[in-house]
């Protein structure tokens, strides 16, 4: 039998067209690039393991995703390995799901990162209270959003696949006044 | 109307869907002899004015089941705790009734 091979492609592939849009002077404020082809695990630990889930994925790029529930994220597995492997290293502790095809995720950084989703989202982002390597749960624009604070001027923002057009429609706008480059 | 998710921290009331009034407790049994009992937990609800423990669900966040205490005449909000926590609250409660 011959062997399946396929190219993944970014839902966004025809949407996040490269360049610069916007405000066009000066620096930009902020810049967007598609983070594709992600690994995207989702782990929800079973009832009583949520402690002995969590040390289990010590090493992993795990970002809280609700309570005693998780992304593990990976960039150039291939397909399905972190989900394989998640699935056998969990065993009996968590349930595992593969969303790598289901979700999107968006990188927004710059100076202006913070102005940009200060319009969407009810989320207090001031570094005191939302680190970098925390997460939260939102929404923006009516659209579920997993938020993650990357560093002080970068943060990534998963979203449903069916919902990444429309999202990146409203979060461009959002940032055309201060001038945006897609990456 | 701002409410403290124990898991998110404040957040507006647009994120969350409500179920309604906290209070009734489902009947354990199927028993017809408990048939009025589970005619008062489907159908019969008060309608308190003042405080109220009511169901409501963080749809647009960590989609956990919470309980939410609040006035229904001052719209003043008192609290948040999980749905798991305030059932075996309650369990307790009923527990120490009956001794
Ligand atoms: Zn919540």
């Amino acid at each position: 039998m011959t062997e399946r091979t396929f190219n993944r492609v970014s839902p966004l592939q025809d949407v996040a067209v490269q360049g610069r849009f916007g405000a066009d002077r000066g620096a930009v404020g902020v810049s967007f690039t598609v983070r594709h082809p992600m690994s995207i695990i989702t782990v929800i630990a079973r009832a009583g393991q949520g402690a002995a889930t969590a040390e289990a994925l010590k090493g992993y790029d795990a970002q809280w995703a609700g309570p005693d529930q998780w992304f593990v994220l990976a960039e150039g597995r291939g397909e399905g390995a972190l989900y394989r492997e998640l699935k056998s290293k969990l065993s009996g502790l968590a349930s595992v799901s593969d969303q790598s095809h289901g979700r999107v995720i968006i990188r927004i950084a710059g100076t202006k990162a913070r102005a940009v989703l200060a319009k969407g989202t009810p989320v207090d982002l001031h570094a005191d209270v939302f680190p970098a390597g925390k997460s939260a749960l939102t929404q923006m624009a009516h659209v579920g959003v997993h938020l993650t604070r990357v560093d002080a001027d970068t943060y990534d923002l998963s979203v449903f696949r069916g919902f990444s057009e429309s999202f990146w429609e409203w979060i461009t706008e959002q940032a055309e006044e201060f001038g945006y480059q897609v990456i | 109307m701002l409410i403290p998710c124990p898991h998110c921290g404040t957040r507006p009331v647009e994120e969350f869907t409500f179920l309604g009034d906290a209070a009734p407790t489902r009947p354990t049994t199927n028993d017809p002899s408990s048939m009025e009992a589970w005619y008062e937990y489907v159908y019969l609800r008060n309608n308190p004015r003042g405080t109220i423990d009511e169901y409501a669900h963080h749809s647009g966040g960590c989609r956990a089941w919470l309980v939410v205490q609040r006035n229904t005449e001052t719209h003043e909000v008192y609290g948040a705790v999980t749905a798991r926590a305030f059932a075996s609250r309650k369990e307790a409660v009923a527990k120490g009734e009956q001794a």
